[in-house]
């Protein structure tokens, strides 16, 4: 079953055409990822998919129900993480949580068991505190937890990682790879590697149409070069190296491997 | 329905924990208190600052003194504080974008209305009421006679704070910022001002609700004469309401 499908779909912003038919579709139980560059439109078409703007053409369907534009009955199946999620300051995590469980009509034994449940997911258990005190991963979390308080089939996750530090990129990702199989989950970013560490379609965007979608595996394979990396324990290297210049083969290219920096990161915090 | 409740509680927990009602409550409690002090007072307070030897002849204070401070103070200082108050209720939501989540969670828009409006009014009779009801106390205390027509005089102004709170609420869906939405009902007012000069519309215009307390109290106008204000300010009440809601439907988030 597919997710999501959308067919045509078109938004202006005054003379600005931002979306100009877009057409993708989203598989029951994939993690798609949505890949864009800042202003391709990848915010726009999520707030169109839950009925927040009005397309000018085109139709989006969510589990096979057309989104209408206000009020859109789909938003049951859905959750939604937008890029900076903001809450009411004045309130807890646990008293957000709540009234987002009453909004959604959820009843208070459920509402309580799956905050429990959720906080711990996303690591903000006995967070007494109130909103306005939280750092942006926090914050993120939280966004988390409210986007998964209704059990949604869908989870629209609009750049979770693009705000954060490495440690909290790596915590949503985590999140959401826990997810994998039980939701479908459409996140966009501009970070790749993201992507690849998640993501298992994506769709790329730009300039208001998807110009390259599909499976990761197969893309890779469509796109993949014949090219190898080989990695030898250090004493070895020297004997590699005369190895190769014995049988007169000469490499291409060669690097000295530098550790990552966010490598290093991880490891000294 | 669910949805309503969920955000009417999460209202009144925002005009808690922002400090609205304590602030509500104390600028009314003040004004509830100084309107009988200072008509009971004021000779005294005006001798102090006569040079000595002077005297002045003032007429001993009455109620009707009294009352003259309650219906210049609310109108004037009260009203103003209730709409500075009021004027952000829909500018933080915009501001800070908080409404996209809890609207794709399922809340009907016009649950965000009512419940804003719900929330201001109740807030804004409870403060006023407590004013009046304190200014009644300590005026009966003074001078312990009755004022006639005093609680209808009372009434009208109550609804023209309420019809203020629905206006400023529409401002509140037309605008994003809360100095715009402050701009907007204060030009609704300046206009009712103006338009008073107008002789022939005086007798309709809302604002003789609030600016002709005194002549009711005195007896030189009549309730009748507020019945078509009265309904010009209900029908404006009731058009904000509806006008807010069919405009909040349409909106982009």
């Amino acid at each position: 079953m597919e997710a999501l499908r959308i067919e045509g779909l078109k938004k202006k912003f005054g003379e600005t055409e931002v979306i100009r038919e877009l057409s993708f579709s989203v598989p029951e139980h994939s993690v798609f990822g949505f890949i864009g560059k800042n202003g391709a439109g990848k915010t726009t078409t999520m707030k169109m998919i839950l009925g927040l703007l009005k397309p000018d053409a085109g139709k989006i369907q969510v589990f096979g129900e057309s989104v209408s534009y206000g009020e859109t009955k789909t938003n049951r199946f859905t959750g939604y993480l937008p890029d900076v999620p903001e809450f009411y300051s004045y309130m807890t995590a646990s008293e957000y949580l709540r009234l987002c469980g009453e909004i959604a009509g959820l009843a208070s034994g459920e509402i309580r068991r799956r905050s429990a449940e959720l906080l711990e997911l996303v690591g903000l258990t006995d967070n007494k505190k109130r909103v306005g005190g939280y750092s942006r991963g926090m914050k993120q979390r939280l966004g988390i937890a409210q986007a998964l308080l209704g059990n949604p089939r869908l989870l629209i996750c609009d750049e979770p990682t693009s705000a954060l530090d490495p440690v909290g990129r790596k915590e949503i990702l985590d999140i959401l790879f826990k997810l994998k199989g039980r939701t479908t989950v459409i996140f966009s970013t501009h970070i790749l590697t993201d992507v690849e560490r998640i993501c298992d379609r994506v769709g790329v965007l730009s300039e208001g149409r998807i110009v390259l979608s599909g499976e990761m595996e197969a893309l890779k394979k469509q796109y993949a070069q014949d090219k190898v990396m080989m990695e030898f324990p250090k004493e070895k290297q020297e004997e590699v190296l005369a190895v190769l210049k014995a049988q007169h083969l000469e490499p291409l290219h060669t690097e000295v491997v530098e550790p990552s920096l966010e490598k290093l990161f991880l490891e000294v915090i | 329905m669910r949805g309503m409740t969920a955000f009417l509680k999460k209202e009144f927990c925002e005009m808690i924990r922002t400090y609205k009602i304590l602030i509500l409550g104390s600028v009314f409690f003040l004004l509830g208190v100084i309107g009988p002090l200072t008509a009971k007072y004021m000779p005294e307070i005006m001798e102090q600052f006569l040079p000595q030897g002077m005297t002045l002849a003032l007429e001993a204070p009455k109620a009707l003194d009294s009352w003259m401070q309650f219906f210049k103070n609310v109108p004037q200082m009260g009203l103003i504080i209730v709409v500075i108050v009021f004027s952000g209720m829909m500018a933080s939501e915009w501001s800070k974008g908080t409404l996209v989540l809890v609207l794709t969670k399922g809340l009907a828009r016009r649950s965000v209305i009512m419940a804003k409006f719900l929330t201001a009014t109740l807030l804004w009779s409870g403060a006023y009421w407590l004013c009046f009801g304190i200014s009644y106390g300590y005026t009966r205390f003074f001078w312990d006679e009755r004022t006639p027509r005093l609680g209808a005089a009372a009434a009208f102004v109550w609804l023209f704070g309420v019809m203020l709170i629905a206006v400023t609420l529409l401002g509140g869906v037309l605008f994003r910022g809360s100095y715009t939405v402050l701009l907007f009902t204060g030009f609704l007012v300046v206009m009712m001002f103006i338009i008073n000069i107008l002789p022939s519309a005086q007798k309709y215009n809302p604002i003789m609700l609030v600016s002709s307390s005194m002549e009711l109290l005195e007896g030189i106008k009549r309730i009748e004469d507020f019945m078509a204000p009265t309904l010009i300010t209900g029908g404006l009440l009731i058009a904000s309401l509806i006008g807010s809601a069919a405009i909040f439907d349409k909106k982009q988030l």
